[in-house]
């Protein structure tokens, strides 16, 4: 996970992103599958197949389709360089890891380990964000952050009732529709998705 | 028993029907519909004031949670109102659509309705959802003109609120990890009032972390500083009803969200969240009243007072003794009166002036006459004049703050306002002097005139003569809140 999510960081291309994004929501579904059969929540293998089918497969596929329409070249407009972008994950996951030192202590899973990667991959999604100029960058950086998310939540308290489960994943899979939405009016009315444009709201 | 099902099917049943008829019928079909709301979620209410929670299925209903419904259902009522006259002028200047209209007002619905689903949710991690489909629905709202400007605002607003709101889903889950690990896999471990009971026994180090996010997470969304920057541009991009509610109601929702936490927070580690809430208040405090000082853009000026307020509120709850929060509960609810009004008035201004630009705006009292009192009137209330009601507010969270023995708190507050006081009367009042540029036609109709009047009869009547079953209930309200704390 956390190495598909530097690769993510260091990509320079947009589908090379993507396809690192889907990745990474394979591995949570796999993760998904082995903590359900090793404690014997069965509500986790529901919750395995519902990443597979929107983050592995429909949310790339949604914005695959949007960055074609987009046209705005295959460049993800990252402000830092390959080996800065790697530097700064990389200490984003040592802060991750002191952070959460105090915690995993008291945490009693399977997967202690994964409370300070699921740190690391929202801190680099963050980062991902703020760096990468390109809208769908964005975009993509959140969802990352999202990943990490799901990822501490099954390694701390294996998965949340069903219900809300199904209700954030329903929620990702709006946010994403509506920002794509979103980018087209924007690429429309600036004639670039490059993020640095919206400058023009200040005092 | 369908009372909660009610308050929420209503505008659902609204927007439905808005969406099939003409956008003049739709905009009636939101008034119904807001009033309907607000008498149907009465009895509810009531019930609540008198201390019974009504809880069941999914939903859990107690007084704190009542009197955000009560507060979002008047703002909502007021804001439907002034939509018509405001859109409708819009329509004649081409800047909108009958069908933009129509949309607007389906729209507007679904807003009011996810806004009443945030405070009628048993489980925190469906309130998550709830507070995630607000941001959601709104951006349609934020962009509706479709303007390069309000394109970007909606880019901010959906972009922060969402990095936002996922930080403090992982808050919620580390509450959720150390809940179930006390209640072994239970379930219910995310229930509000099972938590509540369970907060004693959850992991102190755990839920604090949790706090920190679920304090950035849904302080983002209630526009604490600094994570507030998404607020000024959403606000003053939107149109003028949607951001008298999005100042009034959206913000209410975070905040809501954020006391529940709160409640939790201090029963396991004491003194950590007040200590967090207080800070976050006085920054947020000090960063409004300067932008207040240097602000152009009157609806960016109103937008930086919403963060004020937010603060003030914080600090409130942060102090955590019962006058205190008896302050800052009441102060909900003057901000929530006061500011749509001042909003509207601005609207009026804006519509016709065609700027928001306040150097720009000169001789309002001969111009509009009406407009230019209700903005006054507003803006007195507003900064904490008295006899209007966020002067109560004001002055009893610092007589709490001073009770409670923090007088650096309550200095500090004091100076703040002080210097709120001086932008805004400043910003404001050259407004209504000079001679006016040009040719200024005053928007007129009942509908746009009577939500201000009503919201100034309001603010003035908490005021001056709050009614004692109020003061019980709000009363009752902080001694809950503080007996957990």
């Amino acid at each position: 996970m956390l190495l598909l999510s530097m690769l993510a960081m260091t990509s320079t291309r947009m589908t090379q992103l993507l396809t690192a994004f889907a990745v990474q929501s394979l591995f949570l579904t796999i993760l998904a599958f082995v903590v359900a059969d090793y404690t014997g929540h069965s509500e986790l293998f529901i919750m395995g197949g519902i990443t597979f089918a929107v983050k592995v497969i429909g949310i790339p596929l949604v914005l695959r389709r949007t960055v074609a329409r987009l046209h705005t070249g295959k460049e993800v407009g990252s402000s830092l360089g390959i080996p800065g972008c790697l530097l700064m994950s990389a200490m984003l996951i040592i802060v991750a890891y002191l952070v959460t030192e105090p915690l995993v202590v008291t945490v009693e899973t399977v997967t202690r380990n994964c409370l300070a990667m699921s740190m690391s991959v929202i801190l680099i999604g963050l980062f991902m964000m703020v760096t990468h100029k390109k809208a769908m960058t964005g975009v993509v950086g959140l969802l990352m952050m999202e990943n990490g998310l799901f990822l501490g939540v099954m390694s701390v308290s294996y998965g949340m009732p069903l219900v809300v489960e199904l209700g954030i994943f329903f929620d990702v899979l709006m946010i994403v529709v509506i920002l794509g939405l979103f980018a087209l009016r924007i690429s429309k009315a600036f004639d670039s998705i490059d993020v640095s444009v919206l400058r023009r709201l200040k005092e | 028993m369908m009372d909660v099902e009610i308050i929420l099917l209503i505008p659902l049943a609204a927007a439905l029907l808005s969406a099939v008829s003409p956008s003049r019928v739709a905009a009636a079909l939101s008034m119904v519909g807001s009033a309907a709301v607000l008498i149907a979620s009465l009895p509810v209410c009531i019930t609540a004031f008198d201390g019974a929670v009504t809880a069941y299925g999914i939903w859990y209903v107690d007084g704190l949670s009542s009197l955000f419904i009560l507060i979002t259902g008047i703002v909502g009522l007021m804001s439907a109102l002034y939509s018509y006259g405001y859109l409708k002028r819009d329509e004649e200047e081409g800047e909108v659509g009958s069908k933009d209209v129509r949309q607007y007002h389906v729209v507007f619905n679904l807003f009011v309705a996810s806004m009443l689903l945030v405070f009628v949710l048993k489980s925190v991690g469906a309130m998550w959802i709830a507070i995630e489909l607000t941001t959601l629905v709104s951006a349609f709202l934020v962009g509706f003109y479709r303007r390069d400007k309000a394109l970007e605002a909606t880019w901010k607003y959906l972009m922060i609120c969402s990095v936002g709101i996922t930080l403090g889903l992982f808050g919620i889950t580390l509450v959720y990890a150390s809940s179930s690990d006390v209640m072994e896999g239970a379930s219910g471990a995310l229930d509000w009032s099972v938590l509540f009971e369970a907060a004693e026994s959850l992991d102190p180090m755990l839920i604090k972390m949790a706090f920190i996010f679920i304090i950035i997470g849904f302080g983002t969304k209630m526009g604490l500083v600094p994570m507030h920057t998404w607020l000024p541009d959403a606000h003053s991009q939107s149109p003028t009803p949607i951001s008298a509610m999005l100042s009034a109601a959206l913000l209410n929702c975070a905040l809501y969200a954020i006391l529940r936490f709160q409640m939790i927070t201090e029963i396991s580690a004491p003194g950590f969240a007040s200590a967090l809430m207080i800070g976050f208040g006085l920054l947020s405090l000090a960063v409004a009243g300067a932008f207040i000082l240097i602000s152009k853009d009157i609806k960016r000026m109103l937008a930086y007072s919403s963060i004020e307020h937010m603060g003030i509120i914080a600090i409130g709850f942060g102090i955590g003794t019962p006058l205190a929060v008896f302050g800052a509960l009441f102060h909900i609810i003057a901000h929530s009166l006061t500011k749509p009004l001042v909003f509207f008035a601005a609207g009026n201004v804006i519509q016709g002036y065609g700027t928001q630009e306040m150097n720009e705006v000169r001789g309002l009292r001969k111009t509009m006459p009406m407009t230019s009192l209700m903005l006054g009137a507003g803006t007195l209330a507003i900064v904490g004049l008295p006899p209007f009601s966020v002067f109560i507010g004001e002055i009893t969270i610092l007589g709490g703050a001073v009770d409670a023995g923090m007088y650096h708190v309550a200095l500090l507050t004091a100076v703040f306002i002080i210097l709120v006081f001086a932008g805004f009367t400043r910003n404001i009042f050259s407004m209504m002097h000079g001679e006016p540029k040009g040719e200024v036609k005053e928007p007129k109709g009942m509908l746009r005139a009577l939500p201000m009047v009503m919201l100034l009869l309001m603010t003035v009547l908490f005021g001056l003569f709050m009614p004692e079953s109020v003061k019980d209930v709000l009363w009752s309200i902080a001694e809950w809140f503080t007996g957990a704390i």
